[in-house]
């Protein structure tokens, strides 16, 4: 059910601040809506999602019932070293899903 | 509009008469429950998360389209002046709707590294309603921005 697009420009350089967009593929059932057989979906959305990079948590987004399915979010940061920026998603009911990207510095 | 936009939203105007009588019957029942619970207004919920402290207008623009037609899915764009560094950057970015089951949205948690605090997400809206974002500065002031937004299609309809 889950999946991540994520994209950086091909390369920075240091000190650039690059933007960082993500597009997850997720339902984000916020609950309640009928299952259409009577009964109710339970919620089920990624409460969370942190951007790790270059040995820093860069970028946290709690989120709630008042985000889109399939969100998208994009944020900004500044090009440290060459690395990968690991993103990873907590969903409701504990699983965990995680992506990489790479970032390439010059 | 004033209808429950879910009957599990947790939001309801008042207990209801079930909830009155079971609590009641445990011995639990409060004087203030047997009232019409007062309908948070934007300003409270706002204070809320400031831990009570008025956030300053200003400082940064929230950029959400003033009329959508879907409320399922609402770009929404904020721009903070701050020049992220380590003594001053912000914190955390909070978005509100007051009018949604569950007005806290989102929150936004940025870091000196992000070099610029600019952020873009897509949010869910019930109805029309002014929609407010509050920013902590790491310097511990607050701000807030907000915008009044119209919705021709809801989001969080139930039976659908």
């Amino acid at each position: 059910m889950f999946n991540a697009r994520i994209t950086l420009p091909p390369q920075a350089k240091v000190g650039e601040t690059v933007e960082v967009k993500v597009l997850m593929r997720h339902p984000m059932d916020r609950g309640g809506q009928s299952d259409g057989k009577g009964g109710t979906v339970p919620r089920k959305i990624l409460n969370r999602m942190t951007a790790t990079y270059a040995g820093a948590e860069i970028f946290r987004i709690d989120m709630h019932t008042g985000v889109a399915a399939n969100p998208f979010v994009s944020f900004s940061t500044r090009a440290v070293e060459t690395g990968d920026i690991v993103f990873e998603w907590r969903e409701d009911g504990g699983a965990t899903y995680t992506r990489t990207a790479r970032l390439t510095v010059i | 509009m004033s209808f429950p936009i879910s009957p599990r939203s947790k939001r309801s105007e008042a207990p209801s008469r079930r909830d009155v009588v079971a609590l009641a019957a445990a011995g639990l029942v409060l004087p203030t429950l047997a009232g019409p619970a007062r309908a948070e207004t934007l300003d409270d919920l706002v204070r809320r998360v400031t831990d009570g402290v008025a956030p300053a207008a200003g400082g940064l623009t929230l950029e959400i389209p003033a009329l959508v037609e879907n409320g399922n899915s609402v770009d929404v764009r904020i721009a903070v002046d701050s020049p992220m560094t380590e003594a001053a950057h912000v914190r955390w970015i909070h978005l509100i709707a007051e009018k949604n089951p569950f007005p806290d949205m989102a929150r936004i948690h940025l870091s000196p590294r992000s070099g610029r605090a600019l952020v873009a997400t897509t949010l869910r809206l019930a109805q029309s309603q002014t929609v407010a974002a509050v920013v902590a500065h790491s310097d511990g002031r607050y701000a807030v921005a907000t915008a009044p937004v119209v919705v021709t299609l809801s989001a969080c309809i139930d039976g659908g």
